[in-house]
């Protein structure tokens, strides 16, 4: 059996790990599926429906002017998937090259590294999205670029002891002694160790990208004007809270269900691929 | 004393740097600020002596010294659209936003602290389940939502038990405390029970490190009960660790803070900043935003600087020991 395999069959086994694995797999099936269809189109609207409840022709009810709830929120899953994907890959290189940086032979990069780290990263990503929004527009681009920057210096910093840790172990030392590159080494022998850590904090890297989402689209700094999103959605359906308090029930609740199911993923994919924590791994291998 | 002297410099090299940083992001900017401010039927010969009024004909280091030099005397200069100074709009609604931020950080410790020592403390398995379910789901959900959610229990008119006021705060400021303080409560709150369940995940990590440590091993050898020597001892050796992840909770707050500002129409720094940046007034937006991250660049020294004070261990074993890399 693989070990790909051997790693799901793993997480599936327990409920967190299960539970995980069935929500991120709608996510990515319901935003697939709102490629090519959604029930009704995004920009048809029904002024006459307005504010409807539930019915079965709008499974959610339809927002403000008479557009299906439903329809948007599917077609906010890929944007949201788009941005959590896209700040996971930008915060994992941005964070590894940091920590490359940290475990460096050159002393003058290392501690330079490390306290230029400590100095950003207390600057709050909404200041950084701020200010990129002022320059560019608000737009999916400059949310990625925010997060991104902003949890790649998060990750650096949780990293750097496991990856110290490993940089002095003696395999590492016999590694340099039998004449292995500097970027060998790390990424040969140092990411392996860092690997259970740097995937939790990549997935809760995605959770957060999602609340930031959120709260930047509410704040009109985050995805551009007429862009599907959750943060959309929920922004949208705040200004007549009073009037139709269902309405934003279902957008918040989806982001909370995603949020947690990327933290229990982190946690279980960490237990699964570590081979001193699953014994399975190790019989496969 | 080394990595005092150390710090420092790299505080005041950061705030060079991020001065020189907004300073040109804002003047690169697509739309001209004197164009703006001109109107729509305004000649160019119009713009023009709007642009040398307001200096922004000058060069560019120029300008710098000038506005960095306003900066250091407490001038940030005039608002190109209410034309009423910068400071005086800042002072007015820094008695709203850090009331408000101060409230929040104390709810914020009052769920984590005691949730996270519990979660360590307690042996039964249930509980330490219920734990971990509620630091999950607590640390899942954007201060947007949860406002909105206590808008619809709590506020008066839409809520359901009508405890508080959901919108606005008084207008003549903190003379009537009680209903300055009520209607900060729901505002803090939303902000305030995202941010204790990330201290209260951050808290059960770190105690639970210290509960393994030899430490609290030998304080229940002394005779210590396993709950004394987790929280005289065990509490006590991982607080540097915890004053550091409490300052950066801090100040990934303010994202929060920004949003619950606008949700609750409080008159505070953040909505004042995000108004400024879509009316696209560069000179009070340079300002509110170099002093922000100002305020956020001085709070992660001094977070250092207490990591540094709780943990002596870190001042004799220091980053000097060799990597083989």
């Amino acid at each position: 059996m693989s070990a790909a395999r051997v790693v799901m069959r793993s997480m599936w086994r327990k409920a967190s790990g299960k539970y995980a694995l069935i929500v991120l797999g709608l996510w990515v099936l319901v935003s697939l599926i709102s490629l090519v269809w959604t029930p009704y189109a995004l920009l048809e609207t029904d002024g006459f429906h307005a504010w409807a409840s539930p019915t079965a022709a709008h499974p959610l009810g339809t927002d403000g002017v008479g557009a299906d709830v439903l329809s948007w929120l599917m077609a906010g899953s890929r944007t949201n998937l788009a941005i959590a994907s896209l700040t996971v890959v930008v915060a994992g290189i941005f964070g590894l090259a940091l920590v490359a940086a940290m475990v460096s032979r050159h002393t003058a990069l290392r501690s330079t590294s490390v306290v230029v780290v400590d100095a950003l990263i207390s600057i709050p990503t909404v200041l950084i999205a701020l200010m990129l929004s002022v320059l560019f527009g608000a737009s999916t681009a400059v949310i990625v670029a925010a997060c991104g920057f902003a949890y790649g210096l998060n990750l650096a910093r949780i990293v750097r002891p496991a990856a110290i840790l490993a940089a002095r172990s003696q395999y590492v030392e016999s590694a340099v002694w039998s004449g292995a590159s500097g970027s060998r080494v790390f990424v040969r022998h140092i990411m392996p160790n860092v690997m259970p850590v740097l995937l939790v904090q990549l997935s809760m890297s995605a959770g957060m990208s999602i609340l930031a989402e959120a709260g930047l689209t509410y704040l009109g700094v985050g995805v551009g004007v007429g862009v599907p999103s959750w943060g959309h959605s929920l922004a949208t359906s705040v200004r007549f809270i009073s009037i139709y308090p269902l309405t934003v029930l279902w957008p918040g609740l989806i982001v909370t269900m995603t949020v947690i199911a990327l933290h229990l993923f982190g946690d279980a994919l960490r237990d699964a691929i570590d081979p001193l924590t699953n014994p399975e791994l190790r019989e496969a291998a | 004393m080394r990595f005092v002297a150390k710090r420092l410099l790299l505080f005041i090299a950061a705030l060079v740097g991020l001065s020189i940083l907004v300073f040109l992001a804002l003047r690169v900017l697509p739309g001209d600020v004197a164009a703006v401010m001109a109107g729509t039927n305004a000649t160019a010969a119009r713009i023009a002596a709007l642009r040398t009024q307001m200096g922004l004909d000058r060069p560019l280091p120029v300008q710098y010294v000038d506005w960095l030099g306003g900066l250091l005397h407490g001038d940030l200069g005039i608002s190109a659209i209410s034309g009423r100074s910068v400071v005086s709009q800042v002072g007015a609604r820094a008695a709203v936003t850090f009331p408000l931020i101060v409230l929040s950080l104390a709810i914020a410790l009052l769920i984590g602290l005691p949730l996270g020592c519990a979660a360590v403390i307690t042996r039964n398995r249930r509980w330490r389940g219920l734990f971990h379910v509620l630091a999950i789901v607590g640390g899942a959900i954007t201060a947007l939502w949860s406002g909105l959610l206590l808008i619809l229990l709590f506020s008066h008119g839409s809520g359901l038990l009508g405890l508080f006021p959901s919108q606005g705060f008084p207008n003549d400021g903190w003379k009537d405390c009680g209903r300055a303080m009520a209607s900060l409560v729901l505002p803090a709150l939303a902000t305030g029970i995202t941010a204790g369940a990330g201290i209260m995940r951050y808290t059960r990590a770190a105690l639970g490190d210290a509960a393994q440590s030899q430490a609290v091993s030998m304080a229940m050898a002394c005779g210590m009960t396993r709950r004394q020597a987790l929280l005289r001892v065990g509490l006590r050796l991982s607080m540097p660790q915890l004053v550091s992840v409490i300052g950066l909770t801090f100040a990934q707050m303010i994202t929060g803070v920004m949003v619950v500002e606008n949700l609750f129409a409080l008159p505070g720094l953040g909505s004042m900043l995000i108004t400024d940046v879509g009316n696209r007034d560069l000179i009070a937006v340079q300002s509110e935003l170099f002093l922000l991250a100002a305020f956020f660049l001085l709070l992660g020294l001094a977070v250092d600087m207490a990591h540094h004070a709780l943990d002596p261990r870190l001042n004799t074993a220091s980053d000097d020991v060799q990597e083989v890399l």
